[in-house]
């Protein structure tokens, strides 16, 4: 502090002069305080529905699982030990889930079977539309089996009680719309709408034959003081390569619980870029303020007050300001979460139990808190350096020098807090690391290149593009000029801009993957539960029909990997990427030639008639992941056997091919007596699609279809409504860019009263005024959008690249909207704020121009 | 009698603030012929500036008649009045109001740009050498001491060749020494150039280089 130190500083004095200063009201702090309660708000909200979901979860945890825990099996039931085992450890209720298909007279529909015994469901209740209990209804042995349905299946197919439908070779009664399922959220990706039956029930229609895809669980309602690590370690020990997965209420739903993180962390980062671009109209207002206030420092400092209680007197001014923003963007995020709320929970699939939740609306406030100072105390600093000489001379531009030490210190610490802070409260660290280095990148690139552009149309002004056009030079000078904020404008307006050009591009990229690129290379159909048996029959009456192009059949089991290298899966060291493979059941095939375009990477293929011990062939990616090299050894268990079988080759498997494709291919011997069904693809025309359907429907019952198309929609769907969502994050960014935007707009209109009545006096129409200010704001618009989609192709390009693994293509609608849409706002704001300057009177503003 | 270049007949303006309305000028009868050099005089708040401005379009009389270089004044709109002072008006403000986005330069080749006229560069370089700042054409006006932005306002007032020039206070920010050359710039190029000279100023050695001075005294011409 030259000329003054901490000694010298009257903190009461300070507070006096906050206090009094504050008394003039909030009129310089609008785009202050909107910037910071929409970031903070934002912030809050996120976080708001973040903990509420959470607190749905865990609350509903044994509801959403169906039992304190469960234990689920792949292509199998649980055997008489384990079932004896698990019931002498609680109350025991087992489920079944697959997907089949369901015949309403001439119509068809995949759906996803679950079939319960009496004892479901353990917690919550599964209720008819009508009031009655599913299991009750369900369990009723005259007659046809019965069975229920979402209510969306029962109006595609005018369903009434009463009605036969058959599902395999069996025929069930429908007895109501299913109107309450407690369990189903710890469900997995659903490709067609719930139908519920008995288990018996779809014993006798055939669907629990050997090789066919189902999963079964054995849920447990337990004793309230029961340990549940201590029996999930029992149950391991008992039963160590069953190739059971166990959970339990504390994690009901691991996936929804992944995906409501992750997508919190993303919106909480997205909020934070709102505040980082608010930053920028949070120091452009408090710099306005004290240029305006130079006045009254300059007394106060004649009048013999330090630098530093000058400094305190400000702090304290905008630090109160702050904290009421912040203390109302808390309340508006919060207070909006836990009012409409509400609302939205009944049409959740997910259980939310909103209110308010103090520890999302505290770290919102620490976040804002946080970022106004860091944002405040740079133009406050000047006040340390400002000698009472300057002051008077009202220099209308803050000195440049090399700031005070004690400032850039308080700036790194106050930074490394807000990182620290931000990183580590976020339930995905990496991930927060990762977007606000992406964000840290973004601002300094679109500082450097706002810079850059005020110096480019400053030079440009003087250029021979400027001359004979006094219009253009105006604007060019404007743009340059240092007073006019451009860098902070060009920052704040192409941050915002940037994350929705890359969410758009994204999101573009993913559907245009989905809808053109995709179903170019995939197959019409999958069909699964083909019985060996039938494998002929099948493949005869599919080409017979008209339009089916080509058909490739596969043995198809299931199986869960559950040791590598002689060590159990959960204990082996692996690349995190490949987490997922160990986390359930995988499609399994042996075939004793390679399949039709297999690219071996390594290793070789077993001979022909090769009968000596299992070896496997693995995806060379995945392989790698798991830590397998040639010779490693693999465990499978499949249908409750373990089959230890040696990496003998690693295969190139291009997943997105949407061809037959497995992770692991066995030598035929390994699953020699194994019961198995097939999997096939058909390439077909659209016209054969309904023709089949019918067809196979009728003479195979027990074979599934599933039409791709169909499946594509839905995921595009899906897609679409998580596009929504972060697209809302990223109009939040956007909307406080445009704040910062209107706030230099609203500061440059003075100057452009200015200007206009100069320009007036010289003979200037105002049309030729306004043109030159519009040219100004486009300008500034093109260039805040042209480094937006600089940076935002960039982000999109590389997740899309990098992440995705797919090749990249530039939207030009959605680029070009983004570029439009920044000359748009500008022009907007800039003419918004030019119509009063226009209309001015010269001669009333010259008068007030020469004080 | 030479031809009058400005005529105002009976001319006041009224002017609304927040306490009612305020008459600044009232009645105000004033001729000036071509080549004429007159000074306007008067105390703080006698409504010298509003009369000037009121010559210069820049304000709009609320009665009489207000005729600038065969002009009405009353009865055109802004954009006639933008066009009448890009051709043949100049005006000079002791406040300079020069473009500070601008170099010295640009800032007089603005009106001449404005007009579209040929050879603005040249006309620019001459007039910036006229007022004697050939050397300073690339700075800035936060780059020129006050007398220096004075002079490039005059040479920006003159650039055009206009018929009339009026200077409301042109040393008043200045002081006496740089005031005293602006004002021998200010005659001498008034001379060379055959330009009609209007002024307002607090000083009476301005006021008595003028061959004619106005005293305002409340709104009204007193002598």
């Amino acid at each position: 502090m030259k000329g003054s130190s901490v000694r010298d500083t009257n903190l009461a004095f300070s507070w006096t002069v906050a206090l009094r200063e504050l008394r003039g009201g909030l009129a310089g702090f609008r785009v202050f305080l909107a910037c910071l309660i929409l970031g903070v708000a934002g912030i809050a909200a996120v976080g708001s529905v973040t903990a509420a979901i959470d607190r749905g979860l865990a609350s509903e945890g044994r509801t959403i699982l169906g039992g304190d825990a469960s234990v689920e099996f792949t292509y199998r039931f649980a055997t008489d030990e384990e079932r004896a085992w698990l019931a002498a450890a609680g109350n025991i209720a087992e489920i079944v889930e697959m997907r089949s298909l369901l015949r309403i007279g001439q119509g068809r529909a995949l759906v996803e079977v679950k079939g319960v015994d009496g004892a479901y469901p353990l917690y919550g209740s599964a209720t008819l539309a009508v009031g009655h209990d599913v299991s009750t209804v369900l369990g009723a042995t005259a007659g046809t089996p019965g069975l229920v349905a979402e209510r969306v299946l029962a109006e595609r197919f005018d369903l009434v009680q009463g009605d036969q439908v058959t599902l395999g070779a069996g025929t069930f009664t429908f007895l109501g719309v299913l109107a309450d399922e407690p369990d189903r959220a710890s469900g997995g990706f659903a490709m067609g709408p719930r139908v519920m039956v008995s288990i018996d029930g779809l014993r006798d229609a055939g669907l629990l034959q050997p090789g066919v895809v189902y999963e079964s669980s054995a849920r447990l309602r337990l004793p309230s003081d029961a340990d549940l690590d201590q029996l999930e370690r029992a149950f391991e020990d008992a039963f160590p390569l069953a190739g059971a997965r166990w959970s339990d209420r504390r994690n009901a739903a691991p996936g929804i619980s992944r995906f409501v993180d992750r997508l919190s962390a993303f919106l909480t980062i997205v909020g934070i870029a709102a505040l980082a671009v608010g930053g920028v109209g949070i120091g452009a207002a408090v710099r306005g303020y004290l240029t305006r206030k130079v006045p009254a420092i300059a007394a106060l400092r004649t009048l013999g007050a330090t630098a530093g209680t000058v400094f305190a007197a400000y702090l304290m001014q905008i630090g109160l300001i702050a904290l009421a923003g912040v203390l109302i963007g808390v309340a508006l995020g919060g207070g909006l979460v836990a009012g409409l709320g509400p609302i939205f929970a009944a049409n959740l699939a997910i259980p939310a139990k909103f209110g308010l939740y103090a520890a999302p609306l505290a770290q919102a406030g620490l976040f804002g808190l946080l970022a106004a100072a860091l944002f405040t105390l740079w133009p406050l600093a000047w006040l340390l350096q400002v000698r009472p000489a300057e002051l008077f001379r009202r220099e209308s531009e803050m000195p440049h020098r090399a700031p005070h030490l004690g400032v850039v210190l308080a700036l790194v610490l106050l930074t490394a807090a807000l990182a620290g802070a931000i990183i580590g409260l976020s339930a995905t660290p990496k991930l927060a690391s990762w977007c606000l280095g992406g964000i840290a990148v973004a601002f300094i690139m679109l500082r450097s290149l706002g810079w850059a552009a005020a110096k480019l149309a400053r030079a440009a002004s003087h250029g021979p593009i400027a001359r004979r056009r006094p219009g253009l030079r105006l604007a060019l000078g404007a743009i340059g000029a240092p007073q006019a904020g451009t860098p902070g404008v060009v920052l704040a307006l192409g941050l915002g801009l940037g994350v929705l050009a890359s969410i758009a591009q994204i999101d573009a990229n993913m559907q245009g993957l989905l809808r053109d690129q995709l179903p170019k290379d995939a197959p019409a159909f999958f069909f699964v539960d083909i019985q060996s048996a039938q494998l002929e029959d099948f493949r005869e009456q599919v080409m017979a029909q008209e339009g089916s192009e080509r058909l490739s059949t596969a043995p198809m089991l299931r199986g869960v990997i559950t040791g590598l290298n002689g060590v159990p899966a959960g204990e082996a060291k692996i690349d995190a990427a490949a987490n997922w493979i160990l986390r359930g059941d995988r499609g399994v095939t042996y075939s004793a030639t390679p399949p039709e375009g297999t690219v071996l990477m390594e290793g070789d293929w077993w001979a022909n008639d090769y009968a000596g011990p299992p070896l496997v062939s693995f995806a060379e990616e995945e392989g790698r992941e798991l830590g397998l090299s040639i010779g490693s050894t693999v465990t499978v268990n499949i249908l409750g056997r373990a089959i230890t079988a040696e990496v003998a080759s690693f295969r190139k498997v291009e997943w997105r091919g949407m061809g037959i494709n497995f992770l692991m291919v066995l030598s035929p011997g390994a699953l020699a007596g194994a019961p198995h069904t097939h999997i096939a693809t058909l390439y077909a025309d659209r016209q054969a699609e309904a023709p089949i359907l019918r067809e196979l429907g009728q003479t195979m019952p027990n074979v599934t279809p599933v039409l791709v198309r169909d499946q594509i929609d839905r995921v595009s769907d899906g897609l679409g409504k998580l596009g929504a969502a972060t697209r809302w994050g990223a109009l939040a960014v956007l909307l406080t860019g445009l704040a910062v935007l209107i706030g230099a707009a609203a500061a440059g209109e003075e100057r452009r009263r200015a200007e206009a009545a100069i320009l007036k006096v010289l003979g200037a129409s105002r049309a030729a005024i306004l043109g030159s200010f519009a040219l100004r704001a486009a300008l500034t618009g093109f260039l805040a959008g042209a480094v937006a989609l600089l940076w935002g192709t960039a982000a999109a390009f590389g997740v899309i690249v990098f992440v995705f693994d797919t090749s990249f293509i530039l939207p030009v609608l959605a680029t070009l909207a983004i570029l439009g849409g920044g000359i748009v706002l500008s022009l907007s704001a800039g003419l918004l704020f030019a119509l009063r300057p226009l209309n001015g009177k010269p001669a009333q503003v010259l008068r007030i121009a020469a004080g | 009698m030479g031809e009058a270049l400005i005529e105002l007949k009976d001319m006041g303006l009224t002017l609304p603030s927040s306490a009612g309305n305020v008459e600044i000028l009232k009645g105000i009868d004033l001729v000036v012929e071509a080549g004429e050099r007159l000074a306007i005089t008067g105390p703080s708040g006698s409504g010298k500036s509003s009369l000037l401005m009121v010559t210069a379009g820049l304000e709009r009389a609320t009665a009489g008649q207000v005729t600038v270089l065969g002009q009405d004044m009353t009865a055109a709109n802004e954009d006639s009045l933008a066009r009448l002072r890009r051709a043949r008006l100049g005006v000079v403000f002791q406040a300079f109001h020069l473009i500070p986005t601008m170099t010295a330069a640009e800032n007089v080749r603005v009106p001449l740009e404005i007009a579209g006229a040929d050879g603005a560069e040249e006309t620019a370089s001459e007039m910036l050498e006229s007022v004697g700042l050939g050397r300073r054409a690339d700075h800035y006006p936060a780059q020129l001491s006050g007398g220096e932005q004075q002079r490039v306002a005059l040479a920006r007032a003159l650039a055009p060749s206009p018929a009339l020039l009026l200077a409301d206070e042109p040393t008043g920010n200045l002081d006496g020494r740089t005031g005293e050359a602006v004002s021998d710039l200010l005659f001498e190029l008034a001379e060379n150039n055959g330009v009609t000279l209007v002024l307002v100023t607090h000083s009476d050695a301005l006021a008595d280089r003028c061959a004619r001075t106005v005293r305002l005294d409340d709104g009204r011409i007193a002598a």
